[in-house]
């Protein structure tokens, strides 16, 4: 443990002598923007955190602690539902395109249930807005049922376009809902105004509903009215929760550790501009940093 | 009491589509015979106002409308107002939009304005094409188009919304780029919006920006008032009515806040019903 | 192996490396890619990929209609407007001009001008603006039917909102009635109407609230009679003396209380929840551009 704060130690200060020398560099070397030098300094210590517990992961038997994320555990019990009452599973990847990181965390997520379907010969309905997501929802959901030695159960019509249009697609998605009934709902994504539209329809027709998203104003809307809901940072860890592979878990301790250093550093903010402000001192760590 | 009890109970669990009825009443009958309620003008907003003055008379002035057709009642109201309070204040309004609706949103709001024009209305104003505004149009790529106009309009827009080329306007002399703005409005609904121009837009540059969002979006954004990123901010329908009692024209958003009063009242009436009956279900199964 | 996995995971890394490092390098060549090639590059992608998200659309539109499975009627009719858009938007005009009068044919206006004997000549819109011309088909389709669907679609959210927090709102425990009073109070405070409630009239029911609580909590009425009288007298004496404003005191003034609760506990929430996904977009961004993470390639 010891050794593991030592090296980040020596990491960040090794960082902030980096980015020091980059900034005093001769202007006709000078290709750093020195007025980044903070965002440059903090990307740099995430990237160091983060391969390093990668590392540690990958080099350690033990098994990396990770909490229950009773909406991820929830996943499974809703395709056995699914089978059991032998009705689809919808899975909704938000309506944003590929460019989107939550899209991506959602075609991911896809892919894990993708494997569970092709398991448990559930079938599985993914109406998309995006024809790149729908290109890429496909392959995940090939590969997914090709592993699970189940390449006849896929068709790639599971994964269809429906329009690019947010309140059009989200006519059409109720609708599927309303006359297939799903015996679960996913909503894995990024969504806007249309998500309580999804939730409550899919409320209406008795559905096990799980929301994935990291839209902050949707949120509210998917606690309200779906059964699970993977706030924020809990469905970006969706993929490596349901992977269950060590370095990809060692990505979420990482996160924890640079949320520690973020509460510190704001922490420290704040003391500096109250002393600022109450002009204890004249140095504002705030305006130093070009915060 | 049980008598009641029993009626709580029946309204406790309630067909949602009840609810619904009962919801579109409360919108709908203070929509047709108008009560006009007291608006209360809220820091945000005066804030948003205040920027606006604060601009100095005959600047050139960039709008956007980042919205469509279904949350233009929330939006259009504000950004018909933003228009006329920009107006009045002679300045030069050049409107973009990131959303492809929204040019018909700038459309009607225009026409709504001309519209004004007419001597009949007793009219404050009289706007002229490529003299008081400029519809550039607009152009697929949300946040690219921003990072476009920051550095350089004159590659994202080679001809404005009629198909004449931008170097031919003679508004658009001295105009290179986002910096020769004096203020940034975006009316927004969600992606691309708000957000992409405090980004992109706004901080990158410096040039002061306010925005009006729907109610739903106004607890993302509401950080970057905080912060300054954001000069006030119109919150929603109440935002676009108190605007409206600020610049002294009552529109539809004034007299929108009834419908929407009513509305939250039945809500409110609904959970407090709910909830009631919720206890009583309780302690009725702790008896038995 | 090579070509499914090793080249597009280089791609992804090399690309999102470069990305990322142009915020860092001031290098024109560098930003311009970052800043407006990369983002035109994929723009012009999805536009071409949508051809292929409308056969999709049209293939399974038209196998339901063909096999008239259920709902087969709303395939037919999604297909009909899709012609419709499509047809109206590249190959008719829809607007004529004769003078400032508008004909959606060209015979029509020919047809005003003879009618009518002036020397007008009829002007098509051009191409192009003919989208956004008022009069044209397009704008017409726009405004009379694009317009009031999607509006619709929006205002439907008002319903099930309603809906949703009859059926969640309950004061199950102490969270859920903090969440319970502070919708309640942001609801009423938001809308003008919030501001007709006086804040004398919040500190009556608060203490009659209060009052429910000792009652439960103590079971003692004469405790119960005592708090509720010793409030009230307490409240209306305050009343008197400050003539009953109805916006003081302002914690109590709903619109008020809700400025407060919106500004700075839900501002505190917000930010903590703003945080924490940003840092799951960052983690989540670097896992892909270090190739950690490759389930989006299906492995």
């Amino acid at each position: 443990m010891n050794n593991k704060f030592t090296v980040y130690a020596l990491g960040i200060v090794g960082i902030v002598l980096l980015t020091l020398a980059l900034s005093v560099m001769p202007d006709s070397l000078n290709f750093f923007r020195e007025d980044k030098s903070a965002m440059f300094v903090f990307t740099l210590i995430v990237i160091m955190i983060m391969l390093y517990e990668v590392k540690l992961a990958k080099n350690s038997s033990e098994p990396i602690f990770l909490r229950t994320i009773p909406g991820l555990k929830a996943v499974e019990e809703a395709v056995g539902r699914s089978t059991e009452m032998g009705r689809p599973i919808l899975y909704v990847p938000g309506i944003m395109d590929m460019n989107e990181v939550e899209t991506v965390a959602g075609v991911v997520v896809l892919g894990h249930v993708a494997n569970m379907t092709a398991q448990y010969e559930t079938e599985l309905d993914v109406p998309v807005a995006r024809a790149i997501v729908m290109q890429s929802a496909r392959q995940v959901t090939k590969e997914a049922y090709l592993t699970q030695g189940r390449p006849e159960m896929f068709n790639e019509d599971m994964v269809h376009y429906i329009t690019d249009d947010q309140f059009a697609y989200a006519a059409a998605v109720n609708g599927i809902m309303q006359r297939d009934e799903p015996a679960a709902c996913l909503y894995m994504g990024k969504f806007f105004a249309e998500s309580l539209l999804f939730a409550e329809t899919g409320n209406s027709i008795g559905a096990i509903q799980i929301a994935g998203t990291g839209s902050q104003t949707q949120i509210p809307f998917f606690v309200t009215a779906c059964d699970y809901t993977l706030m924020g940072e809990e469905f970006f860890a969706a993929s490596a929760y349901l992977s269950k592979q060590p370095e990809l878990i060692a990505g979420i301790t990482a996160q924890d550790i640079i949320k520690i250093i973020l509460v510190g550093f704001i922490l420290l903010l704040i003391v500096s501009r109250a002393f600022f402000d109450l002009g204890v001192t004249e140095f504002n760590l705030v305006t130093w940093l070009g915060l | 009491m049980k008598f009641l009890e029993d009626i709580i109970l029946k309204l406790g669990a309630v067909d949602r589509r009840v609810i619904f009825v009962l919801i579109g009443l409360a919108v709908l009958i203070p929509l047709l015979t108008p009560i006009s309620l007291p608006v209360r003008e809220t820091p945000t907003t005066v804030k948003f106002y205040d920027g606006i003055e604060d601009i100095p008379k005959n600047s050139k002035v960039l709008v956007s409308f980042d919205y469509g057709p279904s949350t233009r009642p929330e939006i259009h109201p504000m950004n018909v107002g933003v228009l006329r309070h920009m107006l009045r204040n002679g300045h030069q309004i050049y409107i973009s939009c990131l959303w492809p609706d929204g040019i018909y949103m700038a459309l009607d709001a225009l026409e709504e304005i001309t519209d004004e024009v007419n001597p009949d209305n007793e009219s404050t104003f009289d706007i002229k094409e490529y003299e008081d505004y400029i519809l550039l149009g607009y152009r697929p790529g949300a946040e690219a188009v921003i990072k476009g106009l920051a550095s350089d309009l004159r590659k994202v827009y080679t001809v404005d919304a009629n198909g004449n080329f931008i170097d031919d306007i003679e508004m658009m002399d001295g105009i290179k780029n986002l910096n020769d703005f004096a203020y940034i409005y975006s009316g927004s609904a969600g992606y691309p919006g708000t957000f992409e121009w405090v980004k992109y837009g706004g901080d990158p540059t410096g040039v002061p920006m306010s925005s009006g969002t729907t109610s739903v979006q106004v607890n993302e954004v509401i950080p970057y008032v905080q912060t300054g990123q954001l000069i006030g901010l119109l919150a929603g329908m109440p935002g676009a009515a108190e605007y409206e009692k600020l610049i002294n024209v009552p529109g539809i958003a004034i007299q929108g806040m009834a419908a929407q009063s009513f509305a939250h009242i039945v809500i409110v009436l609904f959970i407090v019903f709910g909830n009631l009956a919720f206890f009583i279900k309780q302690r009725r199964d702790r008896k038995y | 192996m090579l070509l499914k996995r090793y080249i597009p995971i280089a791609i992804v890394a090399f690309f999102g490396a470069l990305t990322l490092s142009a915020w860092f390098i001031d290098n024109e060549t560098i930003e311009t890619f970052a800043n407006d090639d990369a983002t035109q590059f994929f723009d012009i992608i999805a536009a071409f990929a949508v051809f292929l998200g409308a056969l999709n659309l049209l293939k399974l539109q038209f196998i339901k209609v063909l096999k008239q499975q259920s709902g087969w009627i709303y395939s037919a009719i999604a297909i009909a407007s899709f012609f419709f858009a499509f047809i109206i938007g590249f190959f008719i005009r829809g607007a004529y001009f004769v003078g400032e009068d508008v004909y959606f044919s060209q015979k029509a206006a020919e047809a005003a001008i003879l009618g009518s004997g002036s020397s007008e000549v009829v002007v098509p819109v051009d191409w192009g603006a003919h989208v956004q011309t008022d009069g044209s088909l397009f704008q017409w389709m726009f405004k009379y039917i694009f317009s009031p669907l999607s509006a619709t679609m929006f205002a439907l959210l008002a319903f099930f909102v309603a809906s949703a927090s009859f059926r969640a709102f309950r004061a199950r425990n102490f969270e859920a009635s903090l969440l319970l009073v502070a919708g309640i109070i942001i609801m009423l405070g938001r809308v003008p109407i919030g501001s007709l409630i006086s804040s004398w009239t919040i500190m009556y029911i608060l203490a009659f609230s209060i009052g429910i609580g000792i009652n439960s909590y103590v079971k003692n009425r004469n405790v119960m009679f005592g708090w509720i009288l010793g409030s009230c007298g307490a409240i209306t004496g305050f009343g008197m003396t400050m003539g009953w404003p109805i916006d003081q005191p302002a914690i109590f003034f709903l619109p008020a209380l809700q400025e407060w609760i919106y500004l700075v506990p839900n501002l505190a929430g917000s930010r903590a929840i703003l945080i924490g996904i940003g840092l799951g977009i960052v983690a989540t961004s670097l896992r892909y551009i270090f190739g950690l993470e490759k389930s989006y390639l299906g492995e």
